[in-house]
C-alpha cells in the first residue's frame, strides 16, 4: 500500500477543503434547490387535478384547461355522461376564479362549487360544507385569518367557514369550495356547469372512455386526467414558469463555475507539492490522477452535503413560506448526479492542465 | 566498474530566440568519479541552477552529451527519461520542498512509492533511514514542526531513499544556520564515502569547500577555472594548494597546511 497523498493533501488544510466543499455544496444546492421549487410549483399548480379522482374531464368543446379559462356546458350533459357505458360516476361543478375576501385582506382563488364538497379531497379540519358555507384551502385560510366558524366574503356573498382542506394552494392562486347551488345562484348560471369529472369502470382506459364520451355527446372535449393536468402545465409554464427556467439555467452556469473555480483554486494552491512529486518522478498520468481524486472526492462531499441542506430546506421552506413547496424527485436527484459529475469534469478539466503542464525543474526556481 | 561515473561534453542550453536569446550554459566539459563530492560555486545567474536541471535530467540541454553510468542522458526519449531518473538521482533543494500534508516518514516513503517499492519494504526503508540520521523520534511528525536542520535530513534520506548514484543538490545549507549547515555537510561527506554516491552540490556557501574534493567555479555559463583542494594531513581541513600558509615537500610529495601550527604540529618528533 502507498502513502494516501490525496487523503493526506484533502485532510491537510482542513479549512481550505471544507471550504472548497462548501462552495461546491453552495454551487449545487442552487441547482438542486431551484428544481426542486420548480418541481413543486408543477405539482402545486395541478394539485386539484391530480386529486380530483376524476379519470377524464369534461368541458366545453375546445377546452382542456381551468386556468384563465372559461367552461359552459348543460347541466343534463352530466346525467347524458353518466349513462354511458364504462362510466362509474359523472359529477359537474362549476368553476370561477374568485377574490376571497377576510377582514383586510384577501386572495385569489379557484372556487369550485362541488355538490361533493371537494371530495375525495380529504378535509383536513372542520367538515365539508352546507349550503352557505365554505370550504378554504389551509393557506388561504391562514393569510385571510379565517378560521372554522368565521365568515368570509366572495362576490359580495358572505359565507361561513366550515372546514380546511391542505396541500392545494400554489404561487398563483390557491382553492375554495363550496356548493354548487350557491356559487349557480351567485353567478346566475342555474342549469350550467363548468366541467364534469368523470370516474370510469375499472374495464376500460380513460383514454378509450374520453374518447367514447367525445363520439356520444356533442360539443364536448373530454381530456384524461393527465391530459388535461399536462395541458394546465403548459398554460401557466407559458407565462410562468419560463422564468423559473431561466432562473435553472443561470443557477447552473453559476453552480458549475464557483464549483470550477474551488476545484481550480484547491488544486492550484498545491502546485508546488505537484512540482516537488514530478522532480520525484512521479508520472503526469499519477499526478493528474491525484488531483482528480481530490477533486472528485470535494465534489463528492458537496454533492451529498447539497443534498442534505436541500432536504431540510424542503421541510422548513413550506412552513416560512406554504406556497412554495420543495418536490425532491429520484429523477431531479438523477439529474443532479449528472449535473456533478458534470461540474466534477469542467472542474477538474483547468487544473488537470496545469498540472500536466508543471515543470519539474520549477522546484529549482526560488 | 569504471570509476568516471559522468562524462559531459560541450553541454550547452540557450533560452530565447533571435535577439531575446540568452546562452546560460555554453562549452562545458567535465568529468565526475564515483564518491566524488563537487562543488560548483558562482555568481547568481551564472548558470549554476540550469547547469543542475540539465545534469538531473529535469532540463533538456540545446547542444552537447551527458553520460552518466555508460547512458547519455541528452539522447533519452520522454518516455525512457523519468525510469532513469527516479533510479539514477537523488534530488536535495535549499526550501527541503518536502511535502507539507505529509510525516517524515511518509516523505521518504512516497519516493520509494513513485519508484516502485511500495507497503512494508518501503515503510521500513524509509524508518531506518531516518533513524539512521537521527530522527528515530520524528518519524510521525508532519514535516511542518521540524527544524530546518531535520527538514535537510529528511529531505536527505528522501534523496538517497532509492540508492542513487548521483546526488544533486541545490543550495542544502542556505536555510539552516551555521550549526545545522555543519551538520548538512557532514550527512553529504558521510553519503559519499559510505554509499558511493557522487554529489555534486551548487551553492555559495563557502562552509562546503570543506566537505568538497573539488570547487568548480561557474561564470558566463563557463567553467573559469577548476580548483583541486587538499586535505591538511594534521586537522583534515581542506585548503586551496594556491593560497595555503605552509606546506612541505615530503618523499616526493607536496603537502599542504592551513596554518603554520598544523605545520609545525607535523613536523613535530
Amino acid at each position: 500500500m502507498s502513502v494516501p497523498l490525496a487523503r493526506r493533501q484533502l485532510l491537510f488544510r482542513r479549512g481550505r477543503s471544507l471550504a472548497g466543499v462548501a462552495g461546491i455544496a453552495a454551487a449545487l444546492l442552487l441547482v438542486l434547490a431551484l428544481n426542486a421549487i420548480f418541481a413543486g410549483i408543477n405539482d402545486r399548480l395541478t394539485a386539484y387535478i391530480d386529486r380530483s379522482g376524476a379519470d377524464v374531464i369534461v368541458a366545453q368543446r375546445g377546452v382542456d384547461t381551468m386556468h384563465m379559462t372559461q367552461s359552459a356546458l348543460p347541466e343534463q350533459a352530466a346525467a347524458a355522461i353518466a349513462s354511458l357505458p364504462g362510466v362509474a360516476d359523472a359529477k359537474p361543478i362549476l368553476y370561477v376564479p374568485a377574490m376571497i375576501e377576510g377582514g383586510d385582506e384577501r386572495g385569489i382563488a379557484y372556487l369550485i362549487g362541488d355538490d361533493s364538497g371537494g371530495a375525495p379531497l380529504p378535509i383536513a379540519s372542520g367538515r365539508r360544507p352546507r349550503a352557505g358555507e365554505i370550504v378554504l384551502e389551509r393557506t388561504l385560510a391562514e393569510r385571510l385569518a379565517a378560521g372554522t366558524g368565521s365568515s368570509v366574503r366572495a362576490f359580495g356573498q358572505d359565507f361561513r367557514v366550515s372546514g380546511e382542506v391542505d396541500g392545494l394552494a400554489s404561487i398563483l392562486n390557491s382553492v375554495a369550495f363550496v356548493r354548487r347551488q350557491d356559487l349557480a345562484r351567485l353567478l346566475g348560471s342555474v342549469g350550467v356547469v363548468s366541467y364534469i369529472f368523470v370516474r370510469a369502470q375499472p374495464e376500460i382506459g380513460a383514454g378509450e372512455l374520453a374518447a367514447r364520451i367525445e363520439a356520444s355527446i356533442p360539443g364536448v372535449t373530454a381530456s384524461t386526467r393527465a391530459a388535461f393536468a399536462s395541458s394546465e402545465r403548459r398554460v401557466v409554464g407559458d407565462m410562468t414558469t419560463d422564468i423559473v427556467r431561466a432562473m435553472i439555467l443561470v443557477g447552473f452556469v453559476i453552480g458549475v463555475a464557483v464549483a470550477g473555480l474551488v476545484a481550480y483554486s484547491v488544486t492550484l494552491s498545491q502546485i508546488r507539492d505537484y512540482a516537488v512529486l514530478r522532480a520525484l518522478d512521479l508520472r503526469v498520468r499519477s499526478a493528474l490522477a491525484l488531483a482528480v481524486a481530490q477533486v472528485g472526492a470535494t465534489v463528492a462531499a458537496g454533492f451529498l452535503l447539497a443534498l442534505a441542506l436541500v432536504w431540510l430546506l424542503a421541510g422548513l421552506l413550506p412552513r416560512l413560506t406554504p406556497t412554495i413547496v420543495l418536490a425532491i424527485r429520484a429523477a431531479d436527484v438523477a439529474l443532479a448526479l449528472v449535473v456533478a459529475g458534470a461540474v466534477a469534469l469542467a472542474a477538474a478539466a483547468f487544473p488537470v492542465v496545469r498540472v500536466a503542464r508543471v515543470d519539474p525543474a520549477s522546484v529549482f526556481r526560488r | 566498474m569504471e570509476s568516471t561515473l559522468v562524462r559531459i561534453r560541450d553541454l550547452a542550453k540557450a533560452f530565447g530566440e533571435g535577439e531575446t536569446r540568452v546562452e546560460a550554459v555554453r562549452g562545458l566539459d567535465l568529468e565526475l568519479e564515483r564518491g566524488e563530492i563537487v562543488l560548483v560555486m558562482g555568481p547568481s545567474g551564472s548558470g549554476k541552477t540550469t547547469f543542475l536541471s540539465m545534469l538531473g535530467g529535469l532540463l533538456r540541454v540545446s547542444a552537447g552529451e551527458i553520460w552518466i553510468d555508460g547512458t547519455d542522458i541528452a539522447a533519452l526519449g520522454e518516455r525512457e527519461l523519468p525510469p532513469f531518473r527516479v533510479r539514477t538521482f537523488g534530488f536535495i533543494f535549499q526550501d527541503f520542498n518536502l511535502v507539507a500534508a505529509l510525516s517524515a516518514r511518509e516523505n521518504v516513503e512516497v519516493a520509494l512509492n513513485i519508484a516502485g517499492e511500495r507497503g512494508r519494504p518501503a515503510r521500513e526503508r524509509a524508518r531506518s533511514l531516518l533513524e539512521s540520521m537521527g530522527l528515530a523520534g520524528r518519524l510521525g511528525f508532519p514535516v511542518e514542526k521540524l527544524s530546518g536542520g531535520e527538514k535537510q535530513r529528511v529531505a536527505i534520506a528522501r534523496a538517497i531513499a532509492n540508492r542513487p548514484v548521483l546526488i544533486l543538490a541545490d543550495e542544502p545549507t542556505a536555510s539552516l544556520d551555521s550549526h545545522h549547515g555543519a551538520e548538512t555537510m557532514r550527512l553529504l561527506r558521510e553519503l559519499a564515502k559510505e554509499e558511493g554516491a557522487t554529489v555534486v552540490i551548487v551553492s555559495h556557501d563557502e562552509r562546503l569547500r570543506e566537505v568538497a574534493d573539488r570547487v568548480l567555479w561557474l561564470e558566463d555559463g563557463r567553467f573559469k577555472t577548476l580548483q583541486a583542494l587538499v586535505r591538511d594531513p594534521v586537522c583534515g581541513m581542506l585548503i586551496d594548494p594556491a593560497e595555503a600558509p605552509a606546506s612541505i615537500e615530503q618523499d616526493g610529495a607536496q603537502l599542504y597546511f592551513c596554518s603554520r601550527g598544523c605545520r609545525d604540529e607535523f613536523l613535530a618528533p
